[in-house]
């Protein structure tokens, strides 16, 4: 099913933009259609991994790898997760797990996820995910490899992850039968620091007032370009948004016409068709300015001592250690974006999201930016009240709207 | 001039008529299933019994879960920002607001000139909305205003640990079942709700200047029992079923400044 899918969004798209209807995100579509083709083509030597596992590794050894979760993802897209979370139900999996992973796991029961050739997991972000990870292991019969990931980042710490990275590699060698080749890792790191060069120049662009940042624009971003860490498409994705939104700000116009509200997205996008992004763009001109995965929180790796510099990416990412990291990214987000709320979508089994919502919203009300909690599912449509949702977002923006206004007359 | 607002609820439909110094007056009506219909019923009513004809009214504001049905009204405004003015209009003191609406029910805090700060609303399911107490009446063979005057005689509260709608009907029926006085049970209600409404209150930082707004504010037997859980004297807005219209009333006029 999901081959058959990839394949004709890329024969769609490929024709789309042949006939010159080509767009960053088109070409960003092309690319994840080519991804999915590649991952479910049966000819190519896959591994299914965690979201932070180090894909510059993988993609050096020629192993075409992807977290998880992105097969819950592209299911919730296309409407079809909730008949595989019956079934991870059927199996006796928990209802109140999270519901990538129940797509996941009720996928891999009906044959739909391929066979791997390893499987690497990461003990961050969350343990759910590595708990799928060592099921999809079993399952397979397939060797699986867990990056402890330390949560405090000094050098003793990133030490230790980066002789795990350099286990890994061999690894990754090992059981892709290729031989391991610094070289060509060195080589995949000056890629993976050019697309960090890219991310700086096009986020960057996003903060301008009004921004050139369409609300579909980057959703789900961030997740993609890191699966091409190491490789020239990640780079080449990135430089086409900033073409077309530097272009966009020469011009003076905006994303969103007449942009009204500038608003942050926590955490991930909701994944199956809903009406939210449109009513944003159209009823409230609100603009999704920043999404919080999509930043550059590491340094520029050194190519020639690689693991190092991996690790300290990996330990670094705000999803790791305690929720105070996130909500200090998320300040400075908000800060930087100029935003006058944000949303918070929450989904309903993600332990870590639902434990860390107080911390972020109070926190982020203390530096004036209102949240709302979105109490729905990112890839469950069956739990997606769309009234009872329409209703707070209205009422969050009429309360944006009651802030500016108030700032307003204070400013006069 | 004069300002109306229509406040269309799952169970009920107000109606607030202002002009530009008072409360001239309002109304209240069952919704009945269809929205539109209920809001114009209401709305000419109210202008008849004030000798008022639809011309005469110069902003028109909607609120409530059918207020994007009311085709004549000027604006749509959530029930969230109207119960926030309303509550204030009612008492300028009040910081935080209770309402408990008939499939909903939420808190919101106050900022200063009775403008939203922040707010919550029930999540996932029914329980601890109006809709749950009619329930939970019916269990008990009783009606509403009946019902909420029982638990104030109360002795002891019987523990209901449940808050589904469904399971708790089926634990009230239980406890039926075992002979446990009405009164108790009906207090165990009360106390199962107020511990999940001011669960929402507590969360926005607030435990005093409470008021409660909605129709289920009538029920003494409720009020009580978030008193005693927020450890302060809920006020009752004096309009408390009508308070969402008259919210929506003020801003009705607030469009023409």
């Amino acid at each position: 099913m999901l081959k058959e899918h990839f394949a004709t969004l890329e024969r769609r798209l490929a024709e789309q933009i042949a006939q010159g209807e080509d767009n960053p995100r088109k070409l960003y579509a092309l690319e994840v259609a080519r991804f999915g083709q590649r991952l479910y083509s049966g000819e190519h030597k896959i591994a299914w991994t965690g979201v932070l596992a180090p894909f510059e590794l993988l993609n050096a050894t020629g192993v075409t790898s992807c977290f998880v979760e992105f097969t819950g993802a592209m299911l919730a897209s296309m409407g079809f997760s909730s008949t595989f979370i019956e079934e991870s139900q059927q199996g006796g999996f928990g209802s109140d797990m999270c519901s990538y992973h129940r797509a996941i796991l009720g996928a891999q029961r009906k044959g739909l996820i391929p066979s791997p050739n390893f499987l690497v997991a990461t003990s961050c972000p969350c343990s759910g995910g590595m708990a799928v990870m060592e099921i999809l292991a079993h399952s397979f019969q397939k060797p699986l490899l867990v990056l402890h990931i330390p949560q405090e980042e000094n050098e003793r710490n990133v030490r230790y992850l980066a002789n795990q990275l350099e286990e890994l590699h061999n690894f990754i060698a090992q059981e892709a039968k290729e031989p391991r080749d610094d070289a060509k890792l060195a080589q995949a790191i000056e890629h993976a620091n050019r697309t960090r060069e890219t991310l700086l120049e096009l986020y960057e662009l996003a903060r301008h007032v009004p921004s050139p940042v369409a609300n579909n624009d980057l959703a789900n971003f961030a997740y993609i370009i890191n699966l091409l860490m190491g490789t020239p498409h990640g780079t080449r994705l990135a430089q086409n948004f900033v073409d077309a939104f530097a272009k966009r700000v020469r011009a003076g116009s905006s994303g969103v016409d007449g942009e009204k509200r500038r608003l942050l997205w926590i955490q991930n996008r909701i994944q199956f068709k809903n009406p939210f992004i449109s009513l944003l763009e159209k009823e409230y001109r609100a603009a999704i300015v920043i999404d919080e995965m999509n930043c550059v929180t590491w340094e520029k790796i050194e190519p020639q001592d690689p693991y190092m510099g991996i690790a300290r990416r990996i330990i670094g990412n705000p999803f790791n250690g305690p929720a105070q990291r996130r909500l200090e990214n998320l300040q400075r987000l908000a800060r930087a974006y100029r935003v006058d709320g944000a949303l918070n979508p929450c989904n309903w089994g993600c332990r870590q999201g639902a434990g860390a919502r107080g911390i972020i919203g109070k926190g982020l009300n203390e530096i004036g930016v209102p949240v709302l909690n979105l109490e729905t599912d990112c890839a469950d449509k069956r739990n997606f009240f769309e009234g009872q949702l329409r209703t707070r977002l209205a009422a969050f923006m009429e309360m944006l709207e009651e802030n500016a206004q108030r700032k307003g007359n204070e400013q006069r | 001039m004069i300002y109306a607002g229509i406040d269309i609820g799952s169970i009920s439909t107000k109606v607030a008529l202002l002009d530009e110094e008072k409360l001239l007056g309002t109304l209240v009506s069952f919704s009945g299933y269809n929205a539109e219909a209920a809001a114009k019923r209401v709305f000419e009513e109210i202008l008849a019994q004030h000798g008022l004809r639809a011309t005469d009214v110069a902003k028109v504001v909607a609120t409530g879960y059918g207020r994007a049905s009311v085709a004549f009204a000027d604006k749509a405004i959530t029930e969230i920002t109207c119960h926030a003015a309303g509550a204030y209009f009612s008492d300028g003191e009040v910081r935080f607001v209770i309402d408990i609406g008939g499939q909903d029910s939420k808190a919101i805090e106050l900022g200063e000139g009775g403008q939203v700060k922040n707010f919550l609303m029930n999540d996932k399911c029914a329980a601890g909305t109006g809709r749950f107490l009619e329930v939970m009446a019916r269990a008990l063979e009783l009606d509403l205003e009946k019902f909420a005057d029982f638990s104030l005689r109360a002795d002891l509260p019987a523990p209901i640990s449940n808050i589904c709608t469904v399971f708790a009907e089926s634990e009230v029926i239980s406890l039926i079942a075992k002979g446990e006085k009405r009164e108790n049970i009906i207090a165990g209600i009360h106390s199962a709700i107020a511990a999940r409404v001011s669960a929402m209150v507590i969360r926005l930082g607030g435990a005093s200047a409470v008021m409660m707004t909605g129709g289920v504010a009538k029920n003494a037997g409720l009020v009580s029992a978030l008193s005693e859980k927020l450890q302060t004297t809920v006020k009752v807005s004096p309009y408390a079923q009508e308070n969402g219209a008259i919210g929506a009333a003020l801003l009705a006029r607030r469009l023409l400044k």
